[in-house]
């Protein structure tokens, strides 16, 4: 080691050497005191703050469980229920998600099977006013389905011709459940009702069989409560609860 | 008597879990164990012990709760402790300035028969204390980390944020200057 080196090291031993130098006891007991009030403080604000988030997790979890709660109880829900608009709401998102022209038929037929079943129980419940805006609600879907099996036909003959049969197919059932429970009611109006159902689903059947007309825009027999472009996505002032895309 | 107690770096990790939770006997233990070591870091930094008192309390108090933010990523508890003991006193400077209450010249070293070699084992805790604060803030923290506090150079390249060589190629300067200084005012 150089001699530079050892005069450095014996200065670093001296340093070593240094005592510590102690804090009062005074202040270690003042520091603790302070430091015990901090962390204290501390652990309150972070208990404080844990509560919240838990509320606040949890206010989410029942949002979500009374969302989905309320969704699967108004898939069963009637025209005279509480829930039935958001039976609506569900029947526009699955509609909007039948992208191809088959599966928007099957849309179609699926709702009118629904509004048929809604209008029985009404008709069994006396509603006749609610069981005479479902049958209406019906025969709209099937006059859609109607227009978009005259459309299709134009595009693609055979697979509209598949997509008629289904109509076709629908119709009949539809129609056979309605004959029968037109000889279970006795209320005119009720009777009445079903007559016209089963008059414009025949119009509907019609409208499909016959040969789409050149202008897709102006076809005179779309729903009235359609859009009337052909694919019966229009806007519906029916007071059924899906909005037809 | 060197009795700043166990040395600084053990795993801390089980203490700061449960202050984290809310333990007050993990807290205390925790402060016992450091606080001697900070006061006695800002003592050396300082010069004056209310100082000192008050920079030590400080630092303990944001150690202990701000458990959060110390990321437990290889950086040992007693480097952020050290870390904070060290911001304080920048902090402390920039709101004071640095005052040196003892100066050098003023100050009577001890000199040895060779006019030009220091009489190091001569010399009082004092002298060395004030003759380091004349040092640069680095200098002053290598030497008061690696001799006053008895660690590594591999832990205060850590609190430096430095590498081992830079720490120990810094406490060779430190020293040369630390020696210079005290010389210069034997001569005199």
């Amino acid at each position: 080691m150089t001699s530079e080196g050892l005069r450095l090291e014996r200065l670093a031993e001296r340093l070593r050497a240094v005592d510590p130098v102690a804090p009062s006891p005074g202040a270690k007991i003042r520091g603790w005191n302070l430091v015990l009030a901090a962390v204290e403080q501390s652990s309150r604000v972070r208990s404080r703050e844990h509560p919240i988030r838990r509320l606040m997790v949890a206010a989410v979890a029942a949002a979500v469980l009374l969302v989905a709660g309320a969704m699967a109880a108004s898939a069963d829900s009637l025209p005279d229920s509480a829930l039935y608009p958001l039976k609506g709401v569900i029947e526009s998102v699955r509609g909007a998600l039948a992208f191809t022209p088959s599966d928007q038929l099957t849309h179609h037929l699926d709702l009118a099977r629904t509004r048929l079943t809604e209008a029985e129980a009404m008709f069994a419940g006396h509603r006749i006013d609610l069981a005479d805006r479902a049958l209406r609600a019906m025969d709209d879907q099937l006059n859609d389905a109607a227009v978009l099996i005259q459309t299709e036909k134009r595009t693609d003959p055979s697979v509209g011709a598949a997509m008629e049969n289904r109509l076709i197919q629908a119709i009949a059932t539809h129609d056979n459940q309605l004959a029968g429970l037109q000889g279970q009611v006795s209320n005119p109006t009720a009777v009445s009702a079903i007559t016209a159902a089963r008059n414009r689903a025949a119009q509907a059947l019609k409208l499909a069989a016959r040969p789409a007309p050149s202008n897709g825009n102006d076809n005179p027999t779309a729903s009235p409560s359609g859009s009337g472009k052909g694919q019966g996505n229009g806007t519906s002032a029916s007071p059924h609860p899906t909005s037809k895309r | 008597m060197r009795a700043l107690g166990r040395p600084a770096g053990d795993d801390d990790r089980p203490l700061i879990e449960r202050v984290r939770k809310g333990d007050q006997d993990a807290a205390r233990t925790l402060y016992e164990r450091y606080f001697d070591r900070i006061y006695n870091y800002v003592y050396a930094r300082l010069g004056r012990a209310e100082d000192a008192e008050d920079l030590a309390i400080d630092t303990m108090t944001r150690s202990l709760t701000r458990l959060d933010q110390f990321q437990d990523q290889g950086v040992a508890f007693s480097s952020w402790v050290y870390k904070i003991a060290h911001n304080a006193t920048i902090d402390h400077y920039r709101r004071h300035g640095k005052v040196t209450l003892v100066s050098l010249e003023q100050a009577t070293l001890p000199q040895s028969a060779d006019p030009s070699e220091l009489a190091v084992e001569q010399l009082s805790n004092e002298d060395l204390r004030i003759a380091l604060r004349a040092l640069t803030d680095e200098q002053q923290q290598v030497l008061i980390l690696r001799f006053f506090q008895d660690l590594t150079a591999a832990q205060v390249a850590g609190i430096m944020g430095k590498s081992v060589g830079a720490v120990q190629a810094l406490q060779h300067r430190a020293l040369g200057s630390l020696e210079r200084a005290l010389q210069g005012r034997a001569v005199n």
